[in-house]
């Protein structure tokens, strides 16, 4: 079995000019071609891509360089992609190439492998295991600050809820003999929805941190030409998307981030949603629906010197109704002045209602008891339901409790990933103590 | 004394039998010394093979054509599969046996097995070599040289018995203990600790007002738990349960003082699953009784094994006790309980082979290393007699991963992570659990016993025909495909209990919850899926039904484990790692082991502990 592929972030948070995303592991020239949407890239070489999602969604436009594997840092095969900075961005490009096969590092895992595949002499390797120790240190740390607080207290519940069943399933399983049969009464099921509804909840609250953490995606939309991409280059103060004077420019989303009220915001400005005839256009525009969906947030912008209209409308329409929001654009060209909120790119302060609707559409909306996590937490989530589903299918189905047991089993096992234990303290240790066991 | 032995093996039990005849079978020249020929396979505690992780490991042996479970088989008095229900992996064989019909029928299979010798005689001491070992040392300073020992001494290891607060020293109740081995062995450096057990009394079945208790009869037709057949089998009989009431616990409660477990004579642990009824009586003061089992001890004896009352009260005590359960009033102790005390060593100074890491050619198995039970000590045997004839031979060592066989776990357990109380195998110390079936033992290792040696022509004939007739089945019900036309709603609707929408292979059929190998077999009108025995089908229907669980298993087992498959310096100085805590170094200097999967396994290494014993490891090496 091949070793993971391992991806992460190689620049300092922040937003800086350029981001690098570095990849190491038998995946990576796979996930560098999937993501820069090349069929080949020569060794060492800069290659100027737009990097894509699996549904070839723009994310970024930068450089990929593969370098294969012996004569790499690590050793094994990598890939950089480098980026325009900005978490958003980055935090894109990253999750882009977790779908694509790679998995999130460890602190110092780089530099570990380095090491293992002798990359690095004597010295250099003194200095690294004690820097390695050090990085282990500081994770150790940041690990127990996140699990001080509510998230890990709630996982360790679960996890808690968890244990007490197996104790209960292993328990009937291994002494038969014991009145201990809570898989002949019954309670199983309940108990394992029981759980099922935690852990949604709990997913739910979790959910709402990695968005506070990593940001919003908003998306910016209307007619052509009704003033998306200068607002979109306004807001991030520069040059990102091309606009002319006529219609239609923008074919590809762009995205930009920016930070609002502290929070990182993931600007995508589309193409316009009208029926575009030609076929450039008409790709865009498929794009853009796309885009919709996954959007915390849609900005829809009306030309305020032409007013609504009946194409205005007909797009209108067609955006998802639960978090779709309108607001006039140019209104330092309307007429007579304007009713309602508008945004200028051309007066002073004239951004600051796009601001004051983002606090209160996505920063205010959001639940107060979102949860301090990872997206790699909701990953481990996702999983440890997974299992509990199947169990719950095996016991539903087949009534016998070795299969569900298992399912148990490797729940708690996924759920360790955050809270740190490799296996279960102890199992059996607790059906002892729960019930008088024994000949 | 003439040419030296190939392999010597300390002690006629459990393992010292199955170690001794295996190493027979794989051809090395054997001599088995015990204490005392006559009791060569006696049953010490209550007279049951198996049970819930006992049984897989029975039928483990028994796959490696060992004794255990033919001498259980055909001393079965009483069986029953326990979790019938609960599904195969954690489906149990146990019979009650009758002691005296077991015990004959070990002896005769060691009095049968060519190649074989016996001696009895107790042991003073090994005869070392500088770091290896070249025989034994009787009393009267007598050598007996073997290239390699298997020491299997059992409880009787500096064996101390306590009832109240009398106590004797003595290896099992009115039997010499081996005193001097024991010395001698502490005096080598080796780290021996002390462990407890117990057994109940016993009590004259002449006495008891059977009419008042229910019967527990066993099972028809009678299930086994070796894979060959017996000749005959013997009549049954039921066993009975009755339970403790307040009065009894009373009783003991007012005994405690004179308690040795209580009063601190006995300092040791004991196991936990296996409480004694003053453990049970203290710790769950709620409970108004404890359920107690009846076991016969045989058809010639009227002596009853009242399982659930072991106990090392004084023996006033233990009558009182007795009396005020129902059906007991006016029971005979025919010989009182007690509590044993005996030196092990920590388990975690051998190698997987069961081999002492420091001393060539010494292999220990049994309650030696901690565990309990007649099928560990067994398994462990096997395993010993295995690897010393490999030593003898010159070949690699071998032994099954977690992942073949409950032995595996066995040896894995004992060897990395030690043991602070009597070692019992259940199945949820098994991770692949769906996988470690009785029903599949066989398969897991006959092969790999032919390949070592260890399994003779005639079980290997026997397995060869069991597996092709179950590879036909499997091979009709992955090739056959029913077609919803030629079957027919109503049909299908009224046979298997929903419709079949698309043309479907007989084993995905078989894969629905609800649907066994004789609704295929009508739905199909495939006949010959008729011809095959209960048991293959039986087997077939489990392999199939499980296949899908146990490949899931095993992708989710992958992708955890492929990267601690990397194996560990021996003498990596787990002192000089900075970041591991002095609790994870003392146990993994104690275990060290032999890879980072092992190390994992031990009791609290983390994640951020195996990346730097990963970094460490490949420091030392370069």
């Amino acid at each position: 079995m091949s070793p993971r592929t391992i991806a992460a972030i190689a620049t300092p948070p922040g937003k800086g000019g350029v981001g690098i995303v570095r990849l190491s592991g038998p995946l990576s020239r796979d996930i560098a071609l999937a993501l820069s949407g090349r069929r080949h890239l020569a060794p060492r070489y800069c290659h100027f891509v737009t990097f894509r999602d699996r549904h070839s969604q723009p994310l970024d436009r930068g450089l990929v360089i593969y370098f294969p594997g012996p004569h790499s840092f690590t050793g094994e095969d990598m890939a950089e992609l480098h980026g325009h900075g900005g978490p958003a961005v980055l935090a894109g490009l990253l999750a882009a190439a977790r779908e694509a096969g790679a998995e999130d590092a460890n602190p110092g895992e780089f530099t570990e492998r380095a090491f293992l595949h002798d990359r690095l002499d004597l010295s250099q390797a003194e200095a690294v295991a004690s820097l390695i120790e050090a990085d282990h240190d500081s994770a150790a740390r940041a690990a127990l600050r996140s699990l001080d607080g509510e998230m890990g207290r709630l996982v360790n519940e679960l996890d808690e809820a968890l244990t007490e069943l197996r104790v209960f399933v292993e328990g009937a399983l291994d002494f038969p003999d014991e009145d201990v049969d809570l898989l002949g009464e019954g309670q199983i099921l309940e108990r394992i929805d029981d759980l099922l509804g935690r852990l949604d909840r709990l997913r739910e609250r979790a959910a709402g941190g990695v968005r506070l953490g990593r940001g919003y995606r908003v998306v910016l939309t209307g007619r052509p030409n009704a003033g998306k991409s200068s607002l979109l280059n306004a807001l991030a103060g520069r040059e990102a998307a091309i606009v002319t004077e006529r219609g239609g420019t923008t074919r590809d989303v762009l995205r930009e981030s920016v930070a609002i009220a502290g929070t990182p915001v993931e600007l995508t400005d589309t193409a316009g949603l009208c029926e575009a005839e030609d076929r450039i256009e008409q790709e865009g525009v498929r794009r853009a629906r796309e885009t919709f969906y996954s959007a915390d947030l849609v900005v829809f912008l009306v030309d305020a010197a032409v007013g609504w209209n009946e194409e205005d409308f007909a797009q209108w329409q067609r955006l998802p109704v639960d978090r779709r929001h309108w607001l006039w654009s140019k209104v330092d060209q309307a007429p007579k002045g304007v009713d309602g909120g508008g945004v200028s790119t051309v007066r002073e302060g004239g951004l600051e209602p796009l601001t004051e609707l983002l606090r209160t559409r996505l920063l205010d909306a959001e639940p107060q008891d979102a949860l301090g996590a990872r997206e790699r937490h909701l990953e481990v989530l996702e999983r440890a339901r997974g299992h509990l589903e199947t169990g719950r299918q095996a016991f539903a189905g087949y009534g016998s409790g070795d299969l569900v047991a298992q399912d148990l089993r490797w729940a708690q096992e996924a759920l360790g990933e955050i809270t740190g234990r490799l296996h279960s303290d102890d199992l059996l240790g607790r059906v002892f103590a729960t019930f008088c066991i024994g000949k | 004394m003439g040419q030296a032995y190939a392999v010597l093996v300390v002690g006629g039990g459990h393992a010292g039998v199955e170690a001794a005849t295996a190493a027979a079978r794989m051809g090395a020249r054997t001599l088995l010394v015990t204490h005392n020929l006559d009791t060569i396979g006696q049953m010490s505690c209550n007279p049951a093979v198996g049970g819930l992780g006992k049984s897989q490991l029975a039928r483990e042996v028994d796959a490696l054509d060992g004794v255990m479970a033919r001498a259980a088989d055909r001393a079965a008095i009483q069986v029953r599969v326990l979790n019938r229900r609960k599904g195969p992996a954690v489906r149990a064989t146990r019979a009650q046996t009758d002691r005296l019909e077991y015990r004959r029928a070990v002896q005769e299979a060691v009095l049968a097995q060519p190649g074989l010798e016996y001696l009895q005689s107790s042991v003073q001491r090994l005869w070392i070599e500088g770091d290896r070992v070249r025989g034994v040392v009787l009393p009267g300073e007598v050598a007996l040289e073997a290239r390699t020992v298997v020491l299997t001494t059992g409880t009787f290891l500096a064996g101390r018995v306590h009832r109240g607060s009398d106590r004797e020293d003595a290896g099992r109740a009115g039997e010499a203990p081996s005193q001097g081995l024991a010395e001698w062995l502490r005096a080598q450096g080796f780290h021996v600790e002390r462990l407890k057990t117990g057994t109940p009394p016993r009590l004259d079945g002449r006495s008891i007002d059977w009419q008042r208790l229910d019967p527990q009869p066993g099972e028809e037709p009678l299930p086994r738990l070796s894979a060959e057949p017996p000749e005959r089998r013997l009549p049954q009989v039921p066993c009975y349960l009755t339970t403790t009431t307040p009065e009894a616990h009373q009783a003991v409660r007012s005994a405690l003082d004179e308690s040795p477990i209580f009063s601190g004579a006995i300092e040791s642990a004991g196991p936990r699953y296996c409480p004694s009824i003053e453990d049970k009586v203290v710790r769950f003061p709620d409970r108004e009784g404890h359920t107690v089992f009846l076991e016969p001890e045989g058809l010639h004896t009227p002596e009853v094994y009242p399982n659930g009352i072991s106990t090392s009260l004084p023996g006033s005590a233990q009558e009182g006790l007795v009396r005020a359960i129902p059906g007991l009033e006016a029971a005979r102790v025919t010989r009182y309980g007690y509590a044993i005390e005996y030196d092990f060593l920590d388990p975690r100074q051998l190698q997987p082979s069961l081999a002492l890491r420091e001393l060539d050619g010494l292999f220990l198995a049994g309650q030696i290393n901690g565990t309990t039970g007649y099928e560990e000590a067994a398994a462990q045997g096997v395993l010993a007699g295995i690897n010393a004839a490999r030593r003898d031979q010159g070949a690699e060592p071998w032994w099954p991963s977690r992942e073949e066989a409950y032995m595996g776990v066995l040896v894995d357990d004992l060897v990395t992570r030690g043991v602070d109380e009597p070692y019992r195998m259940l199945t949820s110390r098994a991770e692949h659990r769906l996988h470690l079936r009785e029903d599949n033992a066989e398969s897991r290792l006959a092969p790999v016993g032919r390949e070592l040696g260890v399994v003779g022509d005639t079980r290997w004939q026997r397995f060869e025909a069991a597996q092709a007739e179950l590879d036909q089945l499997l091979g009709i019900l992955e090739g056959q495909w029913l077609d919803p036309q030629q079957v027919g709603a109503d049909r299908a609707e009224a046979v298997i209990g929903g419709p079949l929408s698309k043309p479907s292979r007989l084993a995905d059929l078989l894969r629905r919850p609800e649907v066994g190998l004789d609704q295929i077999a009508r739905l199909s009108s495939i006949w010959e899926l008729e011809g095959f025995s209960a048991e293959i089908r039986e087997r077939a229907e489990i392999e199939v039904k499980y296949a899908g669980y146990i490949q899931r298993d095993r992708t989710e087992h992958q992708r955890l484990e492929a990267e601690l498959d990397r194996p560990l310096p021996k003498d990596l100085e787990y002192r000089a790692i900075r970041g591991l805590s002095n609790e994870v170094v003392q146990r993994l200097e104690a275990a060290r082991p032999g890879t980072l999967a092992q190390a994992s396994r031990i009791q609290g290494v983390t994640p951020a502990a195996l990346s730097l014993l990963r970094v460490h490891a490949k420091r030392r090496v370069g």
